[in-house]
């Protein structure tokens, strides 16, 4: 069942076997894998359930103020501002992505087993994981019918330059294009959890409290004994004043790779003898190229990310489309007053695509500093090779803009703002830009901070997300990954989940 | 309503919007209200960066163009939003950047300037709705 806040009346007092903390792409599979297993599970989520027919209504300002933290303002400190969008929502973030699903880049496995002693995690295993969770979640490619104008004109453009290039598997059924998943799919169409592992987890039987926050893992002889925390009003944070307090043979923290290390943190350093909680932050930071074409874009309409150009995917730039809706294309568009406004009135002949960069010398770690709220600081420092990615994906973008045929692009450097011809394109390429130049950064995909490995001095948890420090705390969220998956992660995270299921079946089956 | 974002705002609206052609005019006491709640949701420092930015974006201008701020004409505002927005130096970038956030926020979610622009969010629905979408028809292998 699940218990949204009007089902709370006083304190919650329970046991279970597992207790898992968040609900997203780590949390909800565990719950589903589990509980078909016959165990007694409970999954808590800081966030609210939605009504599919009243909340998710294509209104993207309602859905940052309801379903992401901080009203979609959580942004990291240092050179650029990055803004970081995570969601808080039952489903967690992939409530709210694009929906791409991609299989993690065979390379990065292979750092994992040669870097961080993972070899444990094969190839093969993964594989069967990922082809089971493909299946599961309908991920197939993007009907290039539904996509949109945007990503039609811009695939156009690469294939003229014969760049590499296709349509990205997604994990949705049956979509119709309603543009807008990245506010909530409005039809259920995509396969968040919310639609997916969550309805089945809570058919075998687990429990689901929304709006309900973590506030401690209990620990009794080094071993995690279950947690307590309290509901909160999910658009305000304060609290109802009702507790909740559960007792576990397992638990499991899923909270994300931005909250799972804040919440060991404000804990006093918990499952932290190694000093990495917190530490090793990668993320995907993304730049966008805006065109102006002579025919209309339309860009609200279709799939807003539903192509790719992977060319350079080996330099860590993948190209992956994304339309946005006027206030928030507002943002991507430098300037102010009547020559903002003049642009803005061009946004229907519009079109936006965006480059992810895989970080490699960049720098990031969540830290637990006083602030008022319930809210993590992020400290990241975008550095020299990831800028020159940065340049490079916006000098593919803007070439590829003009191979389809538009009149102009603007780029979020600064200096080079409008780009109109070969000689600003030069210019761009010419210059020597700083991460300082670069305007209106977005990331996405924050993972490694408590990081999977097999030397229990450089990460957090072992090889079956258990962590080395507190018998039976099992971390399974992007913040478990050790690096960057190269792609989309939520596939990754929700393989590395079913394996960790495995796991917690096999020490639950040994302590009966 | 809060009097210093209200007069912040009412200020600043038109500096950084300026007057979309073909585009409703401002409705200010509903786009306040609405930045007032988009702040309450966020986070809890981005109210008082948003005031350090618009004060000192009003003192930047006027220092810059050697008037008092009440002196200067749109026009002179607006080319020092823009003069700060074309900055290499991301301190000065991002006091426009702050300021405008929630300002071009406010204005471009309206219903009665998105449906100009192509973004009517009833109408997308409906169409998506009609479309006919199966999962046996042939999709791209790559």
């Amino acid at each position: 069942m699940i218990f949204n806040l009007d089902d709370i009346k006083g304190d919650v007092k329970r046991s279970a076997d597992v207790v898992i903390i968040g609900s997203g792409a780590g949390g909800a599979p565990l719950a589903k894998e589990l509980s078909g297993e016959g165990y007694s599970v409970i999954l808590v989520e800081e966030g609210a359930k939605f009504d599919r027919e009243k909340d998710f209504n294509l209104n993207p300002t309602q859905s940052f103020m309801r379903m992401y933290r901080d009203a979609g303002q959580t942004l990291t400190l240092g050179v650029p501002f990055v803004l970081l969008p995570l969601g808080k929502t039952l489903g967690g973030t992939t409530t709210i992505n694009s929906g791409t699903a991609l299989r993690m880049l065979r390379p990065i496995l292979k750092k994992w087993h040669t870097f961080h002693g993972l070899s444990d995690i094969t190839e093969e295993e993964l594989n069967l994981l990922y082809a089971h969770l493909e299946e599961y979640l309908f991920v197939q490619r993007a009907d290039p019918e539904v996509a949109g104008p945007v990503a039609r004109t811009f695939l156009a453009g690469a294939q003229k330059l014969g760049l590499s290039s296709g349509w990205l598997p997604r994990n949705a059924k049956e979509c119709e294009g309603y543009g807008t998943c990245v506010f909530g799919c409005p039809s259920g169409a995509k396969q968040s959890m919310d639609v997916s592992f969550i309805p089945d987890a809570v058919k075998n039987g687990t429990d689901v409290y929304t709006c309900c926050r973590a506030a401690k893992i209990t620990t009794k002889g080094g071993k995690a004994t279950g947690m307590t925390g309290f509901f909160v009003d999910p658009f305000t944070g304060k609290k109802t004043g009702h507790k909740i307090e559960l007792e576990a043979r397992v638990v499991v923290l899923s909270g994300g790779a931005i909250y799972t290390p804040f919440f060991l943190l404000r804990q006093g350093g918990l499952a932290n003898s190694s000093g990495q909680v917190g530490r090793n932050l990668e993320i995907h930071p993304c730049v966008q190229v805006v065109s102006l074409m002579d025919e209309p874009m339309n860009p609200p309409k279709g799939i807003p990310q539903s192509s790719y150009v992977d060319e350079f995917k080996d330099e860590g730039v993948t190209l992956e489309g994304g339309t946005v809706p006027p206030e928030i294309h507002a943002l991507a568009l430098t300037g102010a007053g009547n020559k903002h406004a003049a642009l803005m009135s061009s946004y229907p002949n519009m079109g936006l695509f965006g480059a992810m960069i895989s970080d490699t010398d960049s720098w990031g770690r969540v830290v637990n500093l006083p602030r008022s709220g319930y809210s993590p600081t992020m400290l990241y420092m975008l550095k020299g090779e990831d800028v020159r990615k940065a340049k490079l994906s916006t000098l593919l973008m803007s070439e590829i803009w003009f191979a389809a045929g538009a009149r102009k692009v603007f780029t979020p450097f600064a200096g080079h703002y409008e780009i109109s011809s070969p000689r600003d394109m030069k210019a761009l390429e010419q210059s020597k830009v700083r991460a300082a130049d670069i305007y209106a950064m977005s990331a996405y995909h924050p993972v490694g901070t408590c990081r999977m490995g097999g030397d229990p001095e450089s990460s957090v948890v072992k090889h079956t997300c258990e962590t080395w420090d507190v018998e039976d705390l099992y971390i399974c969220d992007g913040s478990a990954l050790p690096t960057s998956a190269g792609v989309n992660p939520q596939l990754t995270i929700m393989a590395i989940s079913m394996r960790c299921a495995g796991f917690i079946d096999d020490r639950l089956s040994n302590k009966k | 309503m809060d009097p210093f974002l209200s007069k912040y705002s009412e200020d600043l609206m038109p500096v950084f919007v300026g007057d979309p052609p073909a585009l409703a005019g401002f409705e200010m006491d509903a786009q306040i209200g609405f930045i007032e709640d988009f702040m309450k949701a966020g986070a809890a420092e981005f109210k008082l960066l948003y005031f350090v930015c618009a004060f000192n974006f009003k003192l930047l201008a006027s220092l810059m163009k050697l008037k008092p701020w009440s002196r200067l004409d749109m026009s002179d505002k607006q080319a020092v939003a823009n003069k700060l927005f074309g900055s290499r130096n991301p301190l000065l970038r991002s006091v426009v950047v702050l300021c405008g956030l929630p300002l071009y926020i406010s204005y471009y979610r309206r219903h009665d300037v998105q449906v100009p622009l192509g973004f009517d969010a009833k109408a997308l629905k409906d169409e998506a709705s009609l479309r006919s979408v199966s999962r046996d028809r042939s999709l791209p292998s790559k």
